[in-house]
């Protein structure tokens, strides 16, 4: 699996994300300050980072930025404290891929980077297959088997991103991010009334469900076939 | 004592007390200077009379003189006749004083007279004038009279100045005493707000003197403090009644699981509830740190946001949502709504806020109306209910932190979604807020004025 660099100072999270990352199968390296990070990732050869704002020694956007100013593009994944406003913005601007705040759960994290890892190959197909499931993005339809399916533009945008990551996990904030394009945490029943509305027409009576509800993470498509 | 001593009111009476001795003795000192010149000038003048009536005739100033210095049963007077060569023909003067001009007028001069046959050298006040005859004649008053007056004037004011300042002092004290009263119940009532009761205030008296007026105006300061702290600890009660609630469920839940749950997907239940209720807290810690955070008013992030585009999607976010309550949805958006300058995250949360609000208050079958419309100052977004209502009165509770209308205790939420508008509208510069909707809800406002509007604004970021 992946080879992950984790960079926090905090020793508690650092445990749990290990913890929480090697349990799905991740090679996962943790440095502690800014400096020591910063030498980490000149060695090269991962796949992902994920770095504290705050950090001993080197602030870690100013890690991140030298790594992006010598053409490092490795995917990076920001944390940073709780309640800043701007931090998430400064954080993409810095040249992260991606911006959680703490406290998050660990779930949102390894979804997080997983859709970090496979962001490459996402490309710009729009004809999606999976399964019995198909969708096409331009002539905005979809259909399952023979059924055509009568689908929103939102609900086309919700699907065709589940699709692009079957059996992986996504989150009711990665969901919101990529459907409405706006960054904000939304009470979590919204995000479920959708992909409710979503399913009773993707799971008529008889089918196989398509859409897994993942406790206290997300949502999983599985493909029927 | 020394607290007396080291008090202002008492170093104010004593310097009065020294101010009124000063006053007394430039006082004495005038009253000395007239009498005696007036004594002076009258002396003078009888002396001048005198001289001038003895030399009128000269036939009869040896008589004169003699009347004159007889007349004085105490050896006061003086007088002399004297011949041309100086011997003296009458009177009790030795000689003519010397340097006495003889031109009538009145001089202070040092002469020898004759006493009881002693010959006594004394300071006298004469007068003299020649004879056409020949030969002079001096008439002259001792100066004890005059000098009299300045020793009972000085002894007037040695025997008045030592009342006068014992009771200077006196009064000085009993005013200190009394400014001491005052100050001390002051002080006792400020000693009293510093050790934590913000509720005690100064003593003000009826007076309405500049102390009052101090006095009145800490007391009016005070209640703006406790008026804050009040607003602060209400703050604090809130944060942590709220935590509170879902911890002690939490904990409760912990713990009868532990003792009652068998199988593994009870233990999932019951931690997937703590969960739950974990992430409610947390949602709610985050919410007070980012109100926090945007009432310091960083704004790093500004960009043009167009809130008609904005207002579509909160729409099609909250759709579903409406369609479950049986609440219609309706969006009502100018087209071509010029841009506002602002962060597009925190705009979309507080208008998603004010549509989760107006949807939670909304019976099923009512309608929330969702209207962005901009005139040549402004841009308005408006969310409009037909629930039932807010009292006037509480038109402008309801954006502070943690309150609820009566009405709303038993809905969910943690009375921070409102605090999170007023936020991040006063991090736009814009005003919000609420008045009751034609048709019986409530409409909230949000006002972008034209000041914010990105009119060709270069990207600062």
């Amino acid at each position: 699996m992946a080879r992950l660099l984790l960079i926090e100072d905090d020793g508690d999270t650092a445990g749990d994300v290990l913890d929480d990352l090697r349990g799905r199968g991740h090679e996962v390296a943790w440095v502690a300050t800014g400096p020591d990070g910063a030498r980490s990732a000149r060695e090269g050869g991962w796949d992902a980072i994920i770095l504290d704002r705050m950090l001993p020694g080197q602030d870690g956007l100013g890690v991140l930025q030298d790594l992006r100013r010598d053409g490092d593009r490795t995917p990076a994944l920001v944390l940073s404290a709780l309640g800043d406003v701007d931090e998430r913005i400064r954080g993409l601007r810095a040249g992260g891929d991606d911006y959680l705040a703490k406290p998050f759960v660990l779930g949102e994290l390894a979804a997080r980077i997983e859709a970090l890892l496979r962001r490459p190959v996402d490309g710009r197909e729009t004809l999606l297959r999976v399964g019995s499931l198909e969708i096409d993005l331009v002539a905005g339809t979809g259909r399952r088997g023979a059924r055509n399916l009568d689908l929103l533009p939102r609900e086309l945008k919700l699907l065709a991103y589940l699709m692009r990551s079957p059996g992986r996990i996504v989150t009711r904030a990665m969901l919101f991010e990529e459907v409405w394009n706006y960054r904000f945490t939304p009470k979590s029943n919204l995000i479920d009334v959708h992909l409710g509305r979503l399913r009773r027409k993707l799971e008529a009576a008889g089918e196989v469900p398509l859409i897994q509800n993942v406790r206290g993470v997300g949502f999983t498509l599985t493909p029927d076939d | 004592m020394t607290d007396v001593l080291r008090s202002t009111t008492l170093r104010w009476a004593l310097g009065i007390a020294l101010w009124s001795v000063l006053l007394a003795l430039t006082m004495f000192a005038f009253i000395y200077w007239q009498t005696a010149s007036y004594l002076r000038e009258e002396l003078a003048e009888t002396l001048r009379l005198e001289v001038r009536a003895a030399a009128a005739d000269p036939a009869a100033t040896a008589l004169r003189v003699d009347t004159w210095t007889a007349m004085d049963p105490h050896a006061r007077h003086y007088g002399g006749f004297f011949a041309p060569n100086g011997t003296r023909r009458a009177g009790n003067l030795d000689t003519i004083p010397k340097g006495l001009p003889q031109d009538g007028d009145a001089y202070r001069v040092n002469a020898t007279v004759v006493v009881g046959g002693r010959s006594l050298a004394d300071e006298i006040w004469a007068s003299a004038l020649s004879l056409p005859g020949g030969g002079t004649v001096v008439i002259a008053h001792d100066t004890d009279d005059i000098d009299k007056v300045r020793v009972t004037t000085l002894r007037a004011l040695g025997l008045g100045l030592l009342p006068m300042l014992a009771l200077s002092g006196i009064g000085g004290i009993v005013l200190a005493r009394r400014g001491r009263r005052r100050f001390a119940a002051t002080e006792a009532a400020l000693a009293e707000v510093m050790r934590g009761n913000l509720g005690k205030r100064l003593p003000v008296g009826k007076r309405g003197d500049e102390f009052d007026r101090l006095a009145a105006n800490v007391n009016r300061m005070l209640d703006e403090i406790e008026h804050l702290m009040g607003e602060v600890r209400s703050v604090g009660d809130a944060v942590a009644h709220d935590l509170r609630t879902p911890l002690t469920r939490l904990r409760a839940r912990l713990e009868r699981s532990r003792a009652q749950a068998k199988t593994v997907a009870e233990f999932h239940e019951a931690i997937d509830q703590g969960l739950a209720w974990i992430d409610q807290t947390l949602a709610m810690v985050t919410a007070v740190l980012r109100i926090g955070a945007m009432e310091e008013g960083r704004r790093t992030a500004f960009a043009p946001v167009d809130l008609g585009e904005l207002a579509a999607a909160a729409v099609d976010f909250f759709e579903p949502e409406a369609e479950e309550r049986s609440v219609r949805l309706v969006l009502a958006a100018d087209a071509e709504v010029p841009p506002v300058h602002g962060d597009r995250d925190l705009c979309f949360e507080a208008l998603s806020n004010l549509i989760d609000n107006a949807l939670k208050f909304t019976p099923s079958g009512g309608a929330v109306r969702v209207e962005v419309a901009h005139s040549s100052q402004a841009v308005e977004v408006a969310v409009e209910d037909t629930g039932p209502g807010l009292p006037a009165s509480e038109h402008d509770k309801i954006f502070r932190r943690f309150y609820r209308a009566e009405m709303s205790r038993q809905t969910p939420g943690n009375g921070l979604g409102l605090s999170l508008v007023a936020a991040i509208a006063k991090l736009h510069g814009a005003s919000v807020c609420v008045r009751a909707a034609e048709e019986g809800g409530c409409r909230f406002t949000m006002n972008f004025s034209k000041l914010i509007i990105v009119v060709n604004m270069p990207f600062a970021d």
